[in-house]
């Protein structure tokens, strides 16, 4: 290994995180190389360093007051999350589902009818006159009116 | 670090309904969650807000925790998460205010990425010259003691990406220290 590729690797070498197989690489450079070695040492010494001001830095702490606030924020949280949990299925799915279904459908119609050719369909033709009849329920009585398909009266049975 | 036998019990009563035993669950984790939180803010009330949300989505996500995970790991990683996301959010706002207000876009800095902050020590004027990728990364690596592993899963991305970023902040924070604070490379 020259120093260049040791000098790349010596931060995370100085604090254990290479690979076992970088490592030992590393490992045997140094044994031969004072100018990696003394570098290694530099990197370490930071590390601790900066390690020791964290552990000596005063971090702002909770007043008992916030902690007490945030607990009670939890307890509300706990009934929302006992509902019972609606699984978000997604569209694509449900849209599969559906093809699947009308495909099947269709198949199943071609199959049972075993005739492919378009078949001519005569016009549906709507009827001519249509009848209301309205019944009285206390008395019986009967009235039908007559409209023709413009919705027209033509007239009724009484 | 490992879960104890006491956390898989409080951990077990808050899941079968008993609200009351998230707080002795998550007390010993008070002070730690605090101060990472405001190492990755640079500002107190941003920290105690990321820690509320923290565990908030804690609570509502215990049953989804790993028991064979350090729940003091998870916490963190909820919190970093929570932390990144809220930096993110400022990040865009401010640009956008500045944006409105100057009629320009705001140039984005990622150096200087923390407004409002509140630099007290010499340790939170060197966490100062890292990006905030290299800041979260060296944050959970190097002063919460997580491993590679852990600091990767913390922060979703890959043990490939967390040791460049940590190799970048190591040199970063020698230099620091060399040039601006030599009286920490001293031990003074």
């Amino acid at each position: 290994m020259t120093c260049r590729k040791a000098k790349k690797l010596i931060p995370l070498y100085a604090g254990d995180d290479l690979r076992p197989r970088l490592e030992r690489a590393v490992r045997a450079h140094i044994d031969a190389c004072p100018a990696c070695g003394k570098e290694i040492g530099e990197y370490r010494l930071a590390l601790a360093r900066i390690k020791a001001a964290a552990k000596e830095e005063s971090v702002p702490d909770w007043s008992d007051g916030e902690w007490k606030a945030l607990m009670a924020r939890v307890r509300p949280a706990a009934s929302e999350t006992k509902r019972p949990v609606v699984l978000a299925r997604p569209r694509w799915a449900a849209a599969s589902v559906l093809g699947a279904f009308l495909g099947l459908a269709v198949l199943t119609m071609l199959i049972k009818d075993g005739n492919w050719e378009p078949r001519e369909v005569s016009p549906v033709t709507g009827p001519e006159v249509v009848s209301l009849t309205m019944v009285s329920q206390e008395t019986g009585l009967q009235v039908v009116w007559f409209l023709d398909k413009n919705f027209e009266w033509k007239g009724d049975n009484n | 670090m490992r879960m104890n036998e006491t956390e898989k019990e409080l951990i077990e009563m808050v899941l079968s309904g008993r609200a009351e035993a998230f707080e002795p669950l998550v007390t010993p984790y008070r002070g730690p969650l605090l101060a990472l939180a405001y190492r990755l803010t640079c500002n107190r009330e941003e920290a105690l807000e990321v820690v509320q949300e923290a565990l908030l989505r804690a609570f509502r996500s215990l049953g989804r925790f790993d028991v064979s995970r350090s729940f003091r790991n998870w916490l963190f990683q909820i919190a970093a998460n929570e932390a990144r996301d809220r930096l993110r959010r400022r990040s865009r706002e401010r640009a956008a205010f500045d944006e409105a207000v100057q009629g320009t876009p705001a140039a984005e800095n990622p150096e200087t990425g923390h407004d409002r902050q509140e630099i007290r020590s010499d340790l939170m004027r060197c966490l100062n010259v890292l990006s905030p990728r290299e800041r979260d990364v060296f944050v959970l690596r190097d002063l919460e003691e997580l491993d590679i592993r852990e600091t990767a899963l913390a922060l979703g991305c890959s043990s490939l990406s967390v040791r460049v970023s940590l190799s970048a902040a190591r040199r970063k924070i020698r230099q620091a220290i060399r040039e601006n604070f030599p009286h920490l490379e001293e031990g003074r």
